[in-house]
C-alpha cells in the first residue's frame, strides 16, 4: 500500500489564486481599518481595528519574506505595511501603549511584523529590551502558546532575549502530543498557534521536534476533515498554515481546492459557512482575519510545498 | 408519556440490540447461557430474532472464540434458520457478503451444516483515501475476530494509522458507535503487528463513559478489549 504523492503543481497553482485574491482584498480594503482620529495608547477596544491591522502586516510581511509574489501583490503588500505603520503612527503609538502598559505583549507582537520588513523604531526597540530583561517578564500568566508568541516576535525583533524553546514547547498542548481526539475548537486553535512562533511562519520548520513533525503528519488531515466538514474556514485555513510549516508538507491537493471554494471572487475568505454580509464595513470586521489567515496559508504553501506523499 | 415504536425497522433493530446484550453478556459472564437458540426461542417476534442474527453473524460466535463458552448444536441451528429465512442474495452490499461468508465458515467450523455464503468477498486498502476505507472497515466490525478470514489479514502499519485516524475522527464527530467499531479494528490489527498509535485503552474507556451505552457499541468495545488484551492468542 503506497499513498500516491499530492500533486505539488495543483496545491500551488491552488494556493497561488487564493493567496492573490486575499492580499489583494486586504489591500483593496484597507482603509476600513484605519484607527479612529486622536486614537492613544490606551485602546480601549484593541481588537476592533488595533489587531487587524497587525494580522494584515503579518500577512504582508509574510508575502515580501517569502519574495515568490508578483510584482503586483508585492507592490499591495508593501502599501498595506506602509499604510499600517502610518495608522501606527511610524511605531509611536505602540511605544505609548507599551509605556503606559508594561506587561502588556501585543505592542511587541504588532511591532516584529513591521521589523521583518524593515521598519524600526528606536526607542520602542530600546524599551522593549528593557522589559525582556526584568524578573517580571519570565513570571508573566500567560497560556503556553501565548509565551511562544512573545518569544518569537522578540526573535523576529532582533531583540536580547534568549528563551529556551525546548521548554517553552514542551509546556504547551501539542508538546505533550496527547490523544489527536482530545482536542477541541479552541484547542486546535492553541496548536495551529504554537506552531506559527516556534516555526516562525514555517520560516524554521526545524524548529519543530521530529515527533511533533510526526505527530502532525498523522493527525492534521483528521483534523482537517473535521472543520472542513463543518465549514469552519478560519481554522482549515490555520491547520493548512500549520502544514506548510513542517519540514515535508502533505496537505491535499482536495482540501486546498475547498477552501478555495469558499473564497469569494473579490477575494474574502469567510470565516465559517454563514452568509456574508453585504455591509462592506460588517463584512471586513468579520472577515478579516480569515483572509489574512488565507493569505498566509497561500503564500506559505506556493512556497513550500513539494508534494511529499501523505503518511496514508 | 412515550409509546412504543411499531415500525419493521425499530423492531428488528430492538432485536439486535437484544441479542447484542445477550453476546455481550456471555462475552463477560454476566449473563448466560445467551446463544442465539435461546435468543430466537424466547424472542416474542422470531422473525426479528432471526433477523438479528444475521445481522449481528460473526458477532453470535465470540463468546466462544474469545471465552471459550459453548455454541452447541440449537446454537447451530438457530444459525442455519437465520440464512434459510434471510438468505444470501446477489445483489447485496460487499460489506454483507463478507460478513455472511465468515458467518458461514464459523458456523461449519462450530458444526453446523454448511450454508450458501453467497459471492466472493471484494477487498480494498486503505492506500490515500482513509476516510473511506475507514469507513467500510466499521461496517465489517463483526469480522474482527480471532480465526476469521476477514478484509485485514496481514495489517501493517499503513492500515493501522488510517484506523487510527478513522477512530479519531469518530470520535471527535461524537460518532461513538462507529469509534468503536474501527478502535476493535484497531485492536485486532494490534495483536497482529500492526501497533495501534492511539492509546487504546484511554479510547475504549471514553467510548464507554461517554458513549450511546447501546448494547451493539458495548459489544464493540469488549471485544476490543479482549483483543486488545490478547485472548484471541489462548483461546482460537
Amino acid at each position: 500500500m503506497t499513498a500516491p504523492s499530492p500533486s505539488p503543481a495543483a496545491v500551488r497553482r491552488t494556493a497561488h489564486t487564493l493567496a492573490t485574491g486575499a492580499v489583494g482584498w486586504l489591500h483593496r480594503h484597507r482603509e476600513l481599518g484605519s484607527l479612529p482620529p486622536d486614537t492613544s495608547g490606551e485602546l480601549t477596544d484593541p481588537d476592533s481595528v488595533y489587531k487587524p491591522l497587525g494580522e494584515s502586516a503579518l500577512a504582508a510581511s509574510l508575502v515580501l519574506r517569502e519574495g515568490i509574489a508578483s510584482p503586483a501583490d508585492r507592490r499591495a503588500a508593501e502599501e498595506i505595511l506602509d499604510f499600517a505603520w502610518a495608522q501606527l503612527r511610524e511605531g509611536d503609538l505602540l511605544y505609548e501603549r507599551q509605556l503606559r502598559y508594561m506587561m502588556m505583549t501585543d505592542p511587541l507582537e504588532l511591532y516584529t511584523h513591521f521589523a521583518r520588513a524593515g521598519y524600526r523604531h528606536e526607542r520602542l526597540h530600546a524599551l522593549f529590551n528593557h522589559l525582556g530583561r526584568l524578573v517580571s517578564r519570565d513570571g508573566a500568566e500567560q497560556l503556553p502558546n501565548r509565551r511562544l508568541a512573545v518569544a518569537n516576535a522578540a526573535r523576529v525583533a532582533g531583540l536580547d532575549r534568549e528563551p529556551d524553546w525546548q521548554v517553552l514547547t514542551d509546556a504547551t498542548w501539542l508538546g505533550h502530543t496527547p490523544e489527536p481526539w482530545a482536542i477541541d475548537w479552541m484547542t486546535a486553535y492553541c496548536v495551529t498557534h504554537t506552531v506559527f512562533h516556534v516555526t516562525d511562519w514555517g520560516g524554521r520548520p526545524q524548529g519543530l521536534s521530529p515527533e511533533i513533525q510526526d505527530y502532525l503528519a498523522r493527525w492534521l488531515p483528521v483534523w482537517m476533515d473535521v472543520w472542513q466538514e463543518i465549514q469552519e474556514w478560519d481554522l482549515l485555513a490555520e491547520l493548512l498554515i500549520v502544514d506548510s510549516c513542517l519540514a515535508e508538507p502533505r496537505s491535499a491537493p482536495e482540501v486546498w481546492e475547498v477552501l478555495a471554494g469558499a473564497q469569494r471572487p473579490d477575494g474574502l475568505v469567510p470565516r465559517n459557512g454563514e452568509p456574508v454580509s453585504d455591509d462592506p464595513e460588517q463584512a471586513f470586521r468579520e472577515h478579516h482575519h480569515t483572509t489574512v489567515v488565507a493569505a498566509v496559508a497561500g503564500t506559505l504553501a506556493l512556497s513550500r510545498h513539494r508534494g511529499a506523499p501523505a503518511l496514508v | 408519556m412515550s409509546y412504543p415504536d411499531p415500525s419493521p425497522h425499530a423492531v428488528y433493530a430492538a432485536a439486535v440490540e437484544s441479542l447484542a446484550g445477550r453476546v455481550l453478556g456471555a462475552l463477560t459472564g454476566t449473563r448466560g447461557p445467551a446463544g442465539p437458540a435461546r435468543h430466537v426461542e424466547e424472542a416474542g417476534d422470531p422473525k426479528a430474532a432471526l433477523a438479528a442474527v444475521r445481522v449481528l453473524g460473526p458477532d453470535v460466535f465470540a463468546p466462544a472464540l474469545l471465552a471459550g463458552a459453548a455454541f452447541g448444536p440449537a446454537d447451530c441451528e438457530a444459525v442455519t434458520e437465520a440464512f434459510r429465512v434471510f438468505p444470501p442474495g446477489p445483489d447485496d452490499p460487499p460489506e454483507t457478503v463478507w460478513r455472511d461468508r465468515a458467518t458461514a465458515a464459523l458456523l461449519t467450523r462450530h458444526g453446523g451444516d454448511p450454508v450458501a455464503p453467497g459471492a466472493q468477498p471484494v477487498s480494498r486498502t486503505p492506500r490515500h483515501r482513509w476516510r473511506i476505507w475507514a469507513g467500510w472497515m466499521a461496517r465489517l466490525s463483526p469480522l474482527a475476530l480471532p480465526g476469521v478470514t476477514g478484509p485485514l489479514p496481514e495489517p501493517d502499519a499503513r492500515a493501522a494509522q488510517a484506523l487510527a485516524m478513522g477512530t479519531t475522527r469518530a470520535l471527535l464527530r461524537r460518532d461513538h458507535p462507529t469509534a468503536a467499531r474501527l478502535a476493535r479494528w484497531a485492536a485486532y490489527a494490534d495483536g497482529r503487528g500492526a501497533p495501534c498509535t492511539l492509546d487504546l485503552g484511554a479510547v475504549l474507556d471514553h467510548i464507554e463513559l461517554c458513549g450511546s451505552g447501546t448494547a451493539r457499541t458495548a459489544l464493540d468495545t469488549a471485544i476490543a478489549r479482549r483483543l486488545a488484551a490478547g485472548s484471541e492468542r489462548r483461546t482460537a
